[in-house]
């Protein structure tokens, strides 16, 4: 994918695709989002008629339907510049899964091919479009310790490995704890949680375990569907460990 | 008289591979490039496996026992065919055997065993047959020997193991049987590569126009499982313990 | 075929879950194995492991595209090496075949060495049908033989049994005393089977390569019992899938170098031995005839299907079962037949139809490790996409089986985010039940209104029986763009 290297003060254009669960669940982190890429001096669009990318009903094998929300995403970002995703799982369904969801049309992939190749995960957006190697330019700092967890979409369909750590451990005052197991899946994916609630159940447990044994107070990732399955998994236990999305790290509004 | 063979007639299941291919009977379109290699061919790159082998013979007679050392054989290296054999009545002892069977290699021309353990009072047979030595017999003599010798075709540095081509004097299962297995590995049985190997197998495939034996045979260290609890256990089926002794 | 069971994979999971005993037995092979093979391809480097791996996938994509070819060529080869090579379009007929081959040759003991085709045959039975007595040899294999189990990872077919269950197995069955050390147990099955290697008419194995160039049958081992069971008897039967044939035997490096390392995280197994025909005349020792058994058995389905074709390129090296998460939860036989783990998820369903086995390739949270530790670079996620795809819209009403709820469902949850109005009456319609919490029980809020303690309503039920849910918030990201962020005021 060809990326464009920017210098700090940007005068470009970005959507925002905010994402149906940011949207419905955890607006806040949208806010965040918006605030960090203004503080760059982007300038953000939000096309006012974005719902779901389609990725819970691809992922249950209901292509059809799935195209149905696909091609609204299509149109409503046909013209944009760029468009930033806070979601490794909605940018890699965006980015990878609408080719092949339009691989029999070539109208319809040429146009996915077309916003594919301007579409960007948030972190990776910061880090290799507007070129950015140090968090401090955020005005944010973060007192305490954080692990961060890299989602299986963000890590292996857009093999976004380094970029989140680059941003995270340049916050003022961020303290960086090792999650033991990080690459392991979490355990959501999707339906799957709902489906087989007692293998979902297993994998969460694991891994909130680690988190717990890391010794950090917040844990952190690109995608809030693992921060839901993992937070909410957490708050049942009682635990203290808050969870945050990377942009309300960087984000010198929030905490 | 070709036995008629079982099954699916060989030209019907082809045509069902085809149909699922979705096409007519076509070769490659592409010849397979290691299918087209013409004998001479193989022989030039055979002429360059031994330039290579030449000029790093110390450094891969090194490599060898290092990995050799790795995959688990005990490694002994031998500057001459008195220290082989040395260290061959050693092992011999050490294991307790009385009876022991090896192989009939050239390389025991080399490394008279047999004198040796006999001073020792270890019976040696060579498992070679013919009219005084029935297939039954020596089958047996393996059965209740300790230690069987055997000497190598091929010795891959690459991997750290012994290659074996059963045949007329070298057979199966004198490696296989008794608990302790010692290899007599020369220089010139060095190859630096798995490649290697198999291109010259190939180029001797080819050469006696589509031969090259019944069997082959990769040995690197000794038998083992972990299929109880993941635990590592040695000598399962095969030999628990084995030496490679390198000459040189 | 064996029995099938992956109709049954729901509760079979669910109960896997609750055996604490198996999750002990699957965090040793999963930290042992992958361990292991991390260090291999450390060693090696991610550069050159990332190069032998295309190549392997290269020369897997090029031979199954033209199998018909290099069949040809494998057939035109063993028989020109004395061998003799039978084609089995199913099961029925692969055992049909065996039995044939013992029944005329007298064979009365049988030895086999680790062959996941033949589990997949159910061969054993036949066999004893007709009077033969079938050895298994390889550790494993012998062990969930004397249990009457079928096994429950690619390469450690008993891993799911401690060093205890199989002491108590011994002692039962061999009637010896019960001894829990794994070293005595060893050496018990090494006695036992000693003098059956030697006694035996017949030896059988599988194979894991096949090669066409010079008609040579293939098998990667570790304990010995491949090499007895392929040598001493005066008959070898080899037994394997027709996607097994690679065209060169110069081919037999890259995957020498790929499959222990991906399997056990050796550099190399301790042995690897090539049968190319019989005995020659003047051999010492080998078989006197040598057959080779290649089964369709449903893989020209996956053959034919440009989705799903590259589970055949599997080695069966077990590396995306020791990395699975979910087959680290419930083990191998909750997959219901023969092939368990990620590639199982697709084999098995394309061998026992997919409809009796759909809920395989549900079962994936498609996490991608598995396609990381492929040593071919099979994309399971993909296939896995696919099945699913099939299940729920294949024109095919052998295949599609999604139950009406689901499609009702997801027609719904498209009709809702195809509408931001539709959409946003819903939610509306959601907080106001939410607010309603006190009156209507379906959802406990907490106190400071941010969390949903339980929900009865399916399926959050299922999340909210272990996790807590987040409320709706006050307003969604579409309310607060409208009225405080749609100025830039930065």
């Amino acid at each position: 994918m060809e990326v464009t290297s920017l210098t700090q003060n940007p005068s470009i254009s970005a959507d925002l695709y905010v994402t149906c669960i940011i949207d419905q669940l955890y607006p806040e982190v949208g806010v965040s989002a918006v605030k960090v890429l203004r503080r760059m001096g982007v300038t953000v669009g939000f096309p006012k008629d974005q719902t779901c990318c389609g990725q819970p009903v691809y992922n249950t094998g209901f292509n059809n339907q799935a195209r149905v929300l696909a091609k609204r995403v299509l149109e409503q970002f046909r013209d944009s510049e760029y468009v930033v995703v806070p979601s490794g799982s909605c940018a890699a369904t965006i980015r990878v899964f609408y080719l092949e969801l339009f691989a029999d049309d070539p109208g319809l992939l040429a146009e996915a091919k077309a916003l594919a190749s301007k579409t960007y995960e948030f972190s990776e957006f910061l880090v290799n479009v507007l070129n950015i190697e140090d968090a401090s330019v955020f005005g944010a700092a973060h007192q305490g310790s954080v692990t961060y967890h890299p989602s299986c979409h963000l890590l292996r369909e857009l093999g976004i490995k380094t970029e989140p750590m680059k941003l995270l451990s340049t916050v003022p005052g961020l303290e960086k704890k090792e999650l033991e197991g990080a690459e392991i899946c979490c355990g959501f994916g999707g339906t799957f949680s709902v489906k087989f609630p007692h293998i979902s159940e297993g994998m969460v447990s694991d891994k909130i375990a680690n988190v717990q044994a890391s010794g950090a107070s917040t844990l952190v990732a690109c995608d809030m569907s693992c921060l839901m399955n993992m937070g909410g998994a957490l708050n049942r236990q009682g635990s203290d460990i808050k969870v945050r999305h990377l942009a309300q790290i960087l984000d010198a509004d929030s905490d | 008289m070709t036995p008629k063979p079982l099954g699916t007639p060989k030209a019907e299941f082809l045509a069902g591979v085809r149909q699922a291919l979705g096409r007519a009977d076509v070769p490659p379109t592409e010849p397979y490039p290691r299918l087209t290699d013409t004998t001479s061919e193989l022989e030039v790159q055979a002429i360059e496996v031994r330039r290579r082998l030449a000029a790093n013979l110390p450094a891969l007679l090194d490599q060898l026992a290092d990995m050799a050392a790795k995959g688990g054989w005990n490694v002994h290296r031998a500057s001459g065919t008195e220290e082989a054999v040395g260290q061959i009545e050693t092992i011999v002892k050490e294991s307790g055997a009385t009876n022991i069977v090896r192989s009939a290699q050239e390389v025991f021309d080399q490394v008279p065993v047999d004198a040796a353990l006999a001073n020792q009072g270890t019976k040696v047979t060579t498992v070679i047959k013919d009219h005084d030595n029935p297939r039954e017999a020596l089958r047996e003599e393996i059965r209740q020997s300790g230690v069987g010798i055997t000497g190598a075709d091929y010795a891959l540095a690459e991997t750290g193991t012994l290659v074996v081509l059963p045949r007329k004097g070298l057979s199966r299962l004198v490696s296989l049987v008794p608990p302790v297995h010692i290899a007599l590995v020369r220089a010139e049985d060095l190859l630096e590569t798995l490649d290697d190997l198999f291109l010259l197998r190939r180029l001797e495939y080819h050469q006696q126009g589509g031969e090259m034996g019944s069997y082959l045979n990769f040995i690197t260290g000794p038998s083992r499982t972990a299929d109880i609890e993941m635990t590592i256990v040695e000598g399962v089926h095969g030999p628990k313990e084995v030496h490679m002794i390198i000459l040189g | 075929m064996p029995e099938i069971k992956t109709q049954d994979f729901s509760a079979a999971s669910v109960a896997a879950i609750q055996n604490p005993k198996l999750r002990r037995a699957l965090d040793r092979v999963a930290s042992g194995f992958e361990v292991a093979r991390l260090d291999r391809v450390a060693e090696a480097t991610p550069k050159v492991w990332e190069d032998w791996k295309q190549q392997a996938r290269d020369i897997k994509a090029h031979t199954n595209e033209h199998l018909d070819y290099y069949l040809d060529l494998l057939h035109t080869n063993v028989t020109a090496a004395g061998g003799q090579l039978h084609f089995a379009k199913d099961a029925d007929q692969a055992n049909e075949i065996v039995a044939h081959i013992a029944r005329t040759r007298n064979v009365k003991i049988a030895t086999k060495s680790k062959s996941m085709v033949s589990e997949e045959l159910a061969l054993n039975p036949v066999l004893e049908s007709i009077g033969v007595e079938v050895w298994e040899t390889d550790l494993g294999e012998y062990i969930i033989q004397l249990a009457e189990e079928t096994p429950s990872h690619l390469v450690a077919p008993a891993l799911h049994k401690s060093k205890e269950d199989v002491a108590e197995l011994f002692s039962e069955k061999l009637g010896i005393p019960y001894d829990e050390d794994i070293y005595h147990m060893a050496a018990t099955a090494r006695e036992v089977l000693r003098d059956k290697f030697m006694e035996a008419d017949l030896g059988i194995s599988g194979a894991n390569f096949v090669v066409a160039e010079t008609g040579t049958l293939v098998i990667i081992t570790n304990e010995g019992n491949g090499r007895l069971s392929t040598s001493a008897p005066r008959i070898h039967i080899g037994i394997t899938g027709m996607e097994k044939v690679i065209p060169s035997l110069q081919d037999l490096s890259i995957f020498l170098r790929l499959l222990p390392r991906s399997a056990t995280g050796q550099r190399i197994t301790s042995y690897v031995s090539m049968t190319t025909g019989p005995r020659r005349s003047d051999d010492e020792d080998g078989p006197e005839e040598f057959h080779l058994v290649l089964v369709d058995n449903g893989r020209s389905r996956m053959l034919a299907d440009p989705n799903l074709r590259e589970a055949l390129y599997c080695i069966r090296c077990g590396a995306c079962l020791n990395i699975c998460p979910v087959y680290a939860r419930i083990g191998g036989h909750a997959y219901g037949w023969v092939y368990p783990g990620p590639i199982g998820a697709v084999v098995s369903p394309m061998l026992v139809g997919l409809k009796q086995a759909k809920e395989l390739p549900q079962a994936s949270s498609l996490c991608g490790a598995c396609r990381e530790v492929c040593p071919i670079k099979i994309d399971i996620p993909r296939m896995l996409l696919d099945l699913r795809n099939k299940t729920a819209e294949s024109p095919d009403r052998n295949l599609r089986s999604a139950s009406k709820s689901e499609r009702a469902l997801a027609g719904l949850y498209v009709k809702l985010m195809g509408s931001p109005r539709l959409l946003g009456m819903a939610v509306w319609f959601a907080n106001l039940l939410q607010k309603m919490e006190r009156i209507l029980p379906f959802s406990h809020l907490t106190k400071d209104r941010k969390w949903i303690k339980k929900s009865l309503v399916p399926p959050l039920s299922k999340w909210t029986r272990s996790r807590d849910l987040p409320a709706l918030p006050k307003r969604t990201f579409h309310d607060i763009w409208k009225k405080d962020l749609s100025r830039d005021d930065s």
